[in-house]
């Protein structure tokens, strides 16, 4: 079936067709029409989950982590200040290998108040232990939302699906929309195995640990956290099987005979491909990769395809105060283990942040000052600031 | 080895290797929690002892069936109930402090309606015993001891000077409140269980009161008070003069009597609107002379404003000292008062002020008071000040005789006869089983502090589940207004005006089932458990448990840490924490 769709109902299409069981969410613009549209979908019988009223973000993922637990497919969605909210819980939903899907529709975080679009919530929760991954169009995030619940089980982690505010949450887009037979034999029902809160075994989950165990329990979440990447890869390569759509970690556009090549998130990746296709009119060699993943970060990809390269521009939609952008420091991360003749120049930039555009002059301005610039600033340069 | 093949001797997450159960947290605590049954502000109230709480959640289940055993079990009367008593219940009802009080009387009168409707029976009748009890009095204080105690197994036979039994309710209350074919309704049902009527038979004159004595192993006497206060004026014996009593029975008895066209009633209590509704159904123009003003006024806010919508006028601060005319009342020559300081009875006492002024009559009914005629009354019981000496459970100095209704010191009101019938049953019954009445075990059935008793309390029967009950009453502030929406009462459709005065058929329709529902859910069923599982959902440590034997909750007290949080989100008071030893 063929509609056109906000990011928004995509998700919800999504979430309905995994079959999930329990949805506990909580409503804030501009993640809210997430939720009605599924509960529009359960009121008229297209979905059938419980669906739970709480009283707070916090309440949501504590309800989430509950149903999980219960052996069921749990959904919740938000954004900004109620991601923040929902901090803590989303440490203990990974402790307690809950494989809860959250979408998280990227708002700027207050103050000042804001609903449009960056990423600092989302990446706010890099530590938490929750697979991420950022979404480009809507087609991706309905995708994407199905094999979310897929990873997620797979590794009995939480995996969070991450679309821009607006760019994708309030804009239509012609999209396809796989059939529920189609995704059931793709995503066969949650099957929790021993961990869950059985009635006719009654267990204590998470209770307090020594010292003596902690670490190895923490290791393990490491251990599936690198599993991940593979399993991540396989579950992409099984919905292209299924459905002809391929979706990748760190996705290249002109990047083997770039000497510059631009690394982006999100909707970035939609106008980059116009500034790439513009520049190379121009006789430009620029390439770019759009990365999918903040965590697992993939960084065996991302080293295979920037090795080499000259300079690389990290186009950040977020900030790390007194630091870098949360993208360039990944990918400095992950690039310091080259030779140095391998290593490329790396140049920070932070754009868009708070809904601010980020066009296509926007990332050939970005292109530009990366191929004058010699070396790199020791800070990131912030690109559109009204400086008087 | 590669990293992601490594392994850990853990599970994936802390998973206790045996039941969180062996921790019992329950030794934490310092206060546990209790389920209690509390008594609701207007069973306390209620003068007949019903459980309307328990009736009330029953009924808006649409158990109309259990609902109306549960006030058979006290009440034998709903259907009259729910339309002529002055349901003080409502008055004490804690809804009030929330939006309004419940209609009470609304859910009673459709739950009497539906039994006789569909043909109810009394069914609970235990064995048959030897003893035999005489009634003497067929009103509502008789046949509810009757009925209580043919119910206990005593063979009852009732004695009563009128054709038909009913007492007031047959013969003091006009039709237009109380339907003949409800009363019939429900005196039949008496009749259906085997307990004997004697109409038309005066005890001290038609049978002697030694010889009842002799035959009968108890007597139970409600007589009732049939004389009416007299005005000692001049003129009182002129024609055109009639008092309460006799008037309302010419009324009963169907019999239209002939009045005039401009009816004086002298009075402010029930009895007097009663006469004043009842003459304008006549066609007179009626005024209500009180001495008082409205506010003193004994008669029910409800009659009173019914009255006013007929048409009826008022006169206060105005009593009679003469009346004129030659053979027949033309005016009636009044003094003005004044109101004095309050009395006795908290209402401002009428002063006399020496100015008359007259008032243009051809009829007068005087409605000013009834007594009992003490001359009816066995010589072997002592009385005082006009009305028969009891104890708390209506049992006079006579070891055999026990007394309730008008003749003894209560309110002069149906339920209250009722209520008394009942207490004197119970009396009755453990003076023939011999056990002696202490005052600890009549607390244990009472129903609070006001002397109303409950028979389903004492025998176990009640069809509505009442645990640990205590005597503590549970007021607003012992609620949880939270879980209770805010709706208003069900307001009862009346015909109008013009068209009661053209007859005396009943003046407020009987409720429909759907109004009756939702006033019956409008219920907060104070200090009693409806199992709505607030405690069980709260209970941070999952203590409280579905009670395995059946009705209600139970607090596991090996994990119960103390934390009151049950208690507190009790919705209805039925909960409380006590501090622990």
């Amino acid at each position: 079936m063929r509609k056109v769709i906000t990011g928004n109902v995509a998700v919800a299409y999504g979430a309905m067709l995994s079959d999930v069981q329990i949805v506990a969410a909580y409503p804030i613009t501009p993640q809210t029409t997430i939720i009605e549209e599924l509960a529009t979908m359960q009121a008229e019988g297209l979905a059938d989950f419980d669906y739970i009223r709480v009283e707070s973000e916090h309440s949501a993922m504590a309800a989430c982590i509950g149903a999980s637990m219960g052996g069921a497919r749990a959904f919740t969605a938000t954004c900004g200040q109620g991601l923040l909210l929902m901090h803590e819980m989303l440490h203990y939903a990974t402790g307690a290998r809950t494989p809860i899907v959250l979408a998280n529709v990227n708002r700027a975080v207050a103050a000042p108040w804001t609903i449009w679009s960056d990423q600092t919530d989302s990446v706010s929760q890099r530590e938490t232990g929750w697979i991420q991954l950022y979404c480009e169009g809507n087609q991706e995030v309905l995708d994407t939302t199905i094999m979310a619940f897929k990873i997620a089980e797979t590794l009995r982690l939480p995996t969070m699906v991450v679309l821009d505010a607006f760019f994708l949450s309030h804009t239509s887009e012609p999209i396809d929309i796989p059939n529920k037979e189609e995704v059931r034999s793709f995503l066969p029902s949650f099957d929790p195995g021993d961990l869950w809160l059985n009635p006719d075994n009654p267990k204590t989950f998470g209770g307090i640990t020594m010292n003596t165990d902690y670490m190895e329990f923490r290791w393990q979440i490491q251990r599936d956290m690198e599993k991940a990447k593979g399993i991540i890869t396989s579950v992409h390569e099984e919905f292209s099987r299924m459905f002809g759509r391929i979706y990748h970690q760190v996705e290249g556009y002109h990047t083997d005979d770039a000497d510059v090549v631009m690394v982006v998130s999100g909707t970035v990746a939609s106008t980059g491909r116009d500034a790439i296709d513009s520049l190379r009119e121009k006789g430009e060699e620029v390439g770019m990769v759009k990365v999918k993943t903040l965590r697992p970060f993939p960084r065996e990809e991302v080293i295979a395809t920037l090795k080499g390269k000259k300079k690389v521009a990290v186009i950040d939609r977020n900030f790390s105060p007194g630091a870098t952008g949360i993208w360039a420091q990944e990918i400095k991360s992950a690039l310091y283990e080259l030779p140095e003749h391998e290593r490329p120049l790396i140049y920070g930039y932070i754009a868009g942040l708070g809904g601010r555009d980020i066009s296509v002059n926007t990332i050939e301005e970005i292109y530009k000052k990366t191929l004058t610039d010699d070396r790199p600033d020791d800070v990131d340069i912030w690109i559109g600031v009204n400086y008087v | 080895m590669k990293y992601t093949e490594k392994q850990v001797n853990v599970p994936l997450c802390a998973i206790s290797t045996t039941s969180g159960l062996v921790n019992k947290t329950g030794t934490w605590k310092f206060a546990e929690p209790r389920f209690v049954d509390r008594i609701s502000p207007c069973n306390q109230q209620c003068p007949a002892g019903e459980d309307i709480t328990g009736y009330m959640y029953l009924a808006g289940q649409g158990k109309f069936e259990e609902a109306w055993k549960l006030i058979m079990a006290e009440n034998p009367f709903p259907a009259i109930m729910g339309r002529v008593c002055f349901h003080t219940c409502e008055e004490e009802c804690n809804r009030k402090d929330h939006d309004e009080a419940v209609s009470i009387h609304t859910v009673e009168c459709f739950i009497g309606d539906y039994a006789l409707t569909h043909g109810f029976k009394i069914s609970d009748i235990q064995p048959e015993k030897d003893k035999k009890v005489a009634i003497v009095g067929a009103g509502p204080g008789g046949m509810s001891a009757a009925y209580h105690l043919k119910r206990m197994g005593y063979a009852t036979t009732i004695f009563d000077s009128h054709q038909s039994p009913g007492g007031i309710m047959r013969y003091g209350i006009p039709p237009y409140r109380l339907p003949h074919t409800i009363l019939d309704g429900e005196i039949k049902r008496l009749y259906d269980i085997g307990i004997e009527f004697n109409m038309g038979v005066r005890v001290g004159t038609d049978i002697s009161w030694d010889s009842l004595e002799s035959q009968f192993d108890a007597i139970f006497i409600a007589i009732g008070a049939w004389e009416e206060t007299q005005l000692g004026i001049e003129g009182i014996h002129k024609q055109g003069i009639d008092n309460a009593l006799d008037f309302l029975h010419q009324i009963n008895l169907d019999k239209n009597p002939k009045i005039g066209k401009k009816i004086s009633v002298i009075g402010g209590g029930n009895s007097a609107i009663d006469c004043a509704r009842s003459s304008r159904r006549l066609g007179a123009e009626v005024t209500v002379v009180y001495r008082r003003t409205e506010k003193e006024m004994p008669a029910h806010w409800e009659e009173i404003e019914m009255a006013k919508e007929e048409g009826v006028q008022f006169l206060f601060l105005a009593t009679p000292k003469a009346i004129s005319g030659n053979e027949h009342i033309t005016d009636i020559i009044l003094e003005k008062m004044v109101l004095g300081d309050e009395d006795d009875s908290g209402r401002r006492r009428p002063l006399p002020t020496g100015e008359t002024f007259t008032i243009a009559c051809d009829g007068m009914i005087i409605a000013i008071g009834e007594a009992t005629r003490v001359a009816d009354l066995p010589d072997s019981i002592s009385k005082k000040n006009g009305v028969v000496s009891t104890d708390q459970m209506g049992h006079t100095d006579h070891s055999k005789i026990f007394a309730g209704g008008d003749i003894i010191d209560i309110p002069h009101t149906v339920t209250h006869a009722i209520g008394s019938g009942k207490r004197a049953a119970i009396a009755i019954d453990q003076f023939l089983e011999g056990i002696k009445a202490e005052e600890d075990s009549l607390t244990q059935f009472r129903w609070g502090a006001k002397g109303n008793v409950s028979v389903g309390r004492i025998q176990g029967t009640t069809q509505f589940v009442r645990r640990n009950p205590t005597s503590e009453v549970v007021d607003y502030t012992g609620m949880n207004p939270f879980y209770f929406d805010h709706r208003q009462s069900t307001k009862r459709n009346k015909i109008a005006a013009e068209e009661r005065l053209k007859g005396f058929q009943e003046v407020i329709k009987p409720p429909s089932q759907e109004e009756a529902v939702l006033e019956a859910q409008r219920c907060f069923n104070c200090g009693s458990c409806t199992e709505c599982g607030n405690c069980y959902i709260f209970c941070p440590d999952n203590a409280i448990k579905v009670d395995p034997d059946g009705y209600g909750y139970i607090a596991d007290m090996d994990y119960c840490k103390g934390c009151g949080v049950c208690v507190n989100e009790c919705p209805r008071g039925a909960m409380k924490m006590e501090f622990m030893e």
